[in-house]
């Protein structure tokens, strides 16, 4: 239906967004807008406020000022239960230590995503057994997370944020915690799901998966935007 | 709900260990405060609760036989004042001898009936049958067990009645208001020659003196003049036994309160421990789209399920356990046979889960509110600078690095250091105060008893000794104190005695001999005890009641003769009117003691190192029968067994609660011991780490519990004491000592230190990358 030159519509939207810790802002009036399909990376120096970002886009916690508006939605008018509604259909998470529940094995991990939105058990383990064989770790299925390996757990957890499909992935330092071996195998898989589609924002400190994923990059000092680039992606 | 399911199932599964506290704790709460719950209902008002079991006479009148027929004493049942009534039963008093020992013969009171049952003085028909033919007899008889010291005469056994009736005991029976001391059919009663008939009556309005004293009007204005004999009501009984029972009313009411107090207070702190050492999973649940409402089911299914088990079996343990200690209280007191009422196990199986859902509630919110960011990050690392600071002041102390920086880690969550304390503190808490009960109640019942004073009792007729001695009753007291092993012997008459300006008439205890020997110096609340004639030592409900003071006279009238005597000192004790006085007193008002018609008792202090039991067969052997006082007490030594029960009780779940918490901290800082570990610690180094810091909460916890539990016990004590108006002398309440105090305070050490060790060593063992790979 879109015609070529009109761009597609705009997913995230912040506008002069603010956060403040006590006395430190960590955030101090980002603005910025995603549109759907994009792969944005966000780069910047430790402290500078790009994990509070993704948490105010996620809803896991609430701006002091300013507005995040996630597919048409103004977060700021949701309660902590409406965000959370929303979050399960709408936007995934993965971290950098994977946060994977340890009391379940990884099918359960993956599979309770898909149950909160209310599907079926059943239905839930068949869907959360699909993606887990296609991120390759179908046969670590039974396993407690404990029991894995860093990127066979961030696997894990990315097959968790995908199980319901959301329209936007939320990356927090993806590959922080994997060596370089593992940290290709997750970026490969990042690259495939923009490729069809999946709109994503990753924040990392590695200008390599930053130029291998992203489409635009934005680059964050003291809780601003202070840059911005887009990239020609190369293949 | 079925996410919410799975997570909470998931999370019992893999903390089993929390699950498990949680359950063990709820489960002995629950046992307590069935036990507990039973206990206040059985003892409040134990009397009134036999009493209405058997539906006591409150009115028992005898009539002479000759002077009023059968038919007018049956219509004194018609009396508008009088709800039931029962007889008339024949009466004869006499004395039974066991026949083949006729050494022991005691004065007997037998009545002739052909039922236990009957409108008035149900009989507890508790071993054997009625009887039914001639020749039987059935005992009046608190129940006892089987093969206890001073058990019954066996049924089978024959005695034989003052006329020379011999008589097959058939069965025990036990009559609460002490209608008779034997019962055999009406006609063998009336073969034996009745000198008297009984009439038993309820009345419809019998709570005053004035209205029993009403009702015996009544009656004796509907039969013939001059045939009614005697007349007793039942509150001279409800007198004594309040007042022996008094304190240890008090005594298991407060346990009872402390129970539940106690199990909720634990109950909640180790629910909010499960709570906060669950942040980051909270966290990360909120971040895969948990709602608040979600999370809250999860932890409060999480701590529910375990409850609910545990509240099921503690409750089924407590009743069983309750019924079996009350049953053996009570009967022994003769309170007959209280059941667990239904409402105490209900309260416990629904109340605790209640309690621990309540508890749960507080924690929960918490988790409700916290933002997913929040959580997360509360659950990874410390942010706070007051524990850097501590390290750094401590690190410059020349106290081993490994002790210091254990030292340094409570600094540095400051939240969770508080909740182990607060545990460590209301576990010692505890602890030291029902090690306080216990030693309390020990102490009390010593003081008494005065067991340790007068440690044999010989109970006689009036005028000396009942037996075959023919001894009066001065040369029983010589013989007494002539036996080997006795150090002291004093005789003892209790009589009712008019006393001017007393509510009551007083209730005189007269002694010959060294009183202040016999343990009554260790009940003084205030004076000193009586040191000859015309002194006198007043118990301090007598002293509160007619408002007297030390250095008061009283006049006693007796017979038209007065005697004054000069209080010099009150002592403990509930007796309504108890006063104490030498044995002259009694000569000043009596030229004729045995004609009192008083029973005199006699009571012997033994020399240090002498066996009661010895002294006892050389008593026998001098045709006498007497027993030891500690043997007689069962009631008391039943309510010290039922305060160390609860003690042991309330000590375990304190301490399940201490080793909860500790350990559940000590697992978090699992991570921050693979950190030291990889900047090269030690294991021993990492164990003493992790000892070191919860050994230092155990010490402060442990001194805070101490300091608290020595004045709850002081002060709830004192308050209990007073709301039941029981001074208690100062001894008893001083029941702490330096070495028991330490004894408690390193307890709560060892637990605290156990609860680390055992995670801290685990933790140890791993390697540094499989502790940091599992997060
Ligand atoms: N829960 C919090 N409480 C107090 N301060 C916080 C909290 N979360 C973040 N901050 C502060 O906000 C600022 C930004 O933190 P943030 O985690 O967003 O940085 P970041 O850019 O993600 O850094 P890094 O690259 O190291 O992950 C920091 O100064 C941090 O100390
Ligand atoms: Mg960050």
């Amino acid at each position: 239906m879109n015609d070529a030159t009109q761009p597609p519509p705009v997913l995230v939207s912040m506008d002069g967004l603010r956060k403040e810790y006590g006395d430190t802002a960590a955030l101090d009036g980002v603005s910025l807008q995603i549109r759907r399909g994009e792969a944005v990376a966000v780069m910047g120096p430790s402290g500078s406020g790009k994990s509070t970002m993704l948490n105010m886009i996620a809803g896991l916690d609430r701006p002091t000022a300013g507005a995040v508006t996630v597919d048409g939605k103004d977060l700021n008018g949701l309660n902590e239960t409406g965000r959370a509604l929303f979050r399960r259909r709408t936007i995934s998470m993965i971290f950098q230590f994977f946060n994977l529940l340890d009391d379940l094995t990884v099918l359960d991990n993956v599979a309770l995503a898909a149950q909160l939105t209310g599907v079926r058990a059943q239905q839930a383990r068949q869907r959360a057994l699909e993606l887990l064989d296609e991120l390759g770790i179908a046969d670590r299925r039974d396993l407690y997370p404990a029991a894995l390996s860093g990127g066979e757990r961030q696997r894990a957890a990315v097959a968790r944020a995908l199980v319901n499909r959301p329209a936007l992935l939320l990356a927090d330092e993806p590959t922080g915690a994997l060596d370089s071996h593992a940290g290709e195998q997750v970026m490969d898989l990042l690259i495939d799901l923009n490729q069809i589609g999946q709109t994503l924002l990753i924040v990392t400190h590695d200008p390599n998966l930053a130029q291998r994923c992203a489409s635009r990059i934005v680059e964050f000092a003291d809780g601003r935007i202070v840059g911005e680039r887009t990239l020609e992606r190369t293949p | 709900m079925s996410a919410v399911w799975r997570t909470a199932r998931a999370s019992m599964r893999r903390r089993r260990f929390q699950t498990a506290v949680i359950a063990l704790v709820v489960m002995f709460s629950s046992g307590t405060v069935v036990a507990a719950l039973a206990l206040l209902a059985a003892s409040s008002g134990p009397f009134d609760r036999v009493f209405a079991e058997q539906q006591g006479a409150h009115l028992t009148a005898t009539f002479d036989p000759a002077a009023a027929s059968d038919a007018q004493l049956e219509s004194t049942a018609d009396l508008d004042c009088v709800a039931e009534a029962a007889g008339p039963f024949g009466q004869l008093a006499t004395t039974l001898a066991v026949d083949d020992d006729a050494a022991v013969e005691f004065p007997a009171t037998i009545a002739g009936r052909d039922d236990p049952a009957g409108p008035v003085d149900r009989l507890d028909l508790w071993e054997g049958r009625w009887a039914a033919a001639e020749g039987e007899i059935v005992l009046n008889t608190a129940p006892a067990d089987p093969g206890d010291p001073g058990a019954p005469l066996p049924v089978g056994a024959t005695v034989r009645a003052g006329d020379g009736t011999v008589l097959t005991v058939v069965g025990h029976a036990y009559s609460f208001g002490q209608t008779a001391d034997a019962w055999v059919t009406a006609d063998q009663l009336e073969a034996m020659g009745p000198t008297a008939v009984q009439m038993l009556y309820r009345l419809d309005d019998h709570d005053t003196a004035a209205d029993v004293e009403a009702g015996l009007d009544a009656v004796t204005a509907a039969v013939p003049a001059g045939s009614l004999t005697g007349a007793q009501s039942y509150l001279a009984l409800k007198e004594r036994i309040s007042a022996e029972l008094g304190i240890f009313v008090v005594l298991l009411t407060v346990f009872g309160v402390l129970g539940l107090a106690v199990a909720v207070l634990i109950v909640a702190n180790v629910v909010s421990g499960a709570v906060v050492s669950g942040l980051r999973h909270i966290g990360v649940l909120k971040a895969i789209g948990f709602t608040p409402r979600q999370v809250v089911w999860v932890y409060l299914t999480m701590v529910s399920l375990p409850a609910l088990v545990g509240a099921a079996i503690g409750t089924v343990l407590g009743h069983f356990l309750a019924a079996g200690a009350m049953s053996e209280t009570f009967r022994e007191a003769g309170l007959g046979n209280p059941v667990v009422s239904p409402w105490a196990d209900a309260a416990a199986f629904v109340g605790m889960p209640l309690l621990v859902l309540l508890a749960a509630l507080a924690p929960a919110m918490r988790a409700h509110r916290l933002s997913a960011a929040e959580a997360i990050s509360a659950g990874s690392a410390p942010r706070s600078g007051r524990g850097l600071r501590a390290h750094r002041w401590l690190s410059g102390t020349p106290l081993p690095r490994s002790v210091s920086l254990g030292l340094g880690l409570p600094f540095a969550r400051p939240g969770r250091t508080a909740l182990t304390a607060t545990a460590v503190a209301l576990g010692v808490t505890t602890a030291t105060f029902t090690a306080g009960l216990a030693a309390f109640a020990t102490e009390i019942d010593g003081l008494i008893q005065r067991h340790e004073a007068a440690q044999i009792e010989v109970v006689g007729g009036p005028g000396g000794p009942s037996g075959a001695t023919g001894l009066g009753d001065q040369e029983t007291q010589d013989l007494l104190a002539s036996l080997p092993g006795a150090s002291e012997v004093t005789a003892n008459l209790r009589m009712p005695v008019t006393a001017a300006g007393f509510v009551q008439s007083a209730e005189l205890w007269f002694i010959r001999g060294e009183s202040s020997r016999m343990g009554f110096t260790d009940q003084l609340v205030d004076g000193r005890w009586m040191d000859g004639p015309g002194e006198a030592v007043a118990s301090s409900k007598t002293v509160h009641e007619n408002d007297l003071a030390i250095g008061d006279d009283v006049t006693l009238e007796l017979g038209g003769r007065t005697a004054t005597v000069t209080i010099v000192g009150v002592v403990m004790g509930s007796g309504t009117g108890t006063v104490y006085a030498d044995w002259s007193t009694l000569t000043d008002l009596t030229a004729d003691v045995d004609g009192l018609g008083h029973p005199i008792s006699y009571e012997v202090r033994l020399e240090d190192g002498t066996d009661p039991q010895e002294y006892l067969t050389a008593l026998t052997g001098a045709g006498l029968t007497g027993q030891s006082t500690r043997q007689s007490d069962a009631v008391s030594i039943a309510v010290v067994g039922l305060a160390t029960m609860f003690a042991l009780m309330l000590g375990t779940v304190a301490a399940l609660g201490v080793f909860n918490t500790v350990a559940l901290n000590a697992r978090e800082r699992r991570r921050d011991l693979g950190m030291l570990k990889s900047i090269g610690m030690t294991p021993r180094q990492v164990v003493t780490m992790m000892v070191t810091s919860m050994a230092s909460l155990g010490v402060i916890g442990g001194l805070i519990g101490i300091a608290l539990g020595v004045v709850a016990h002081r002060e709830i004590l004192r308050l209990a004491a007073a709301a039941s108006q029981i001074d208690m002398p100062a001894s008893a309440l001083a029941t702490w000592n330096a070495p028991q105090l330490a004894l408690l305070a390193l307890a709560g050490l060892a637990i605290a230190i156990a609860g680390a060790y055992l995670p801290a060593r685990r933790a140890a063992r791993l390697t540094i990358a499989e502790v940091l790979h599992s997060e």
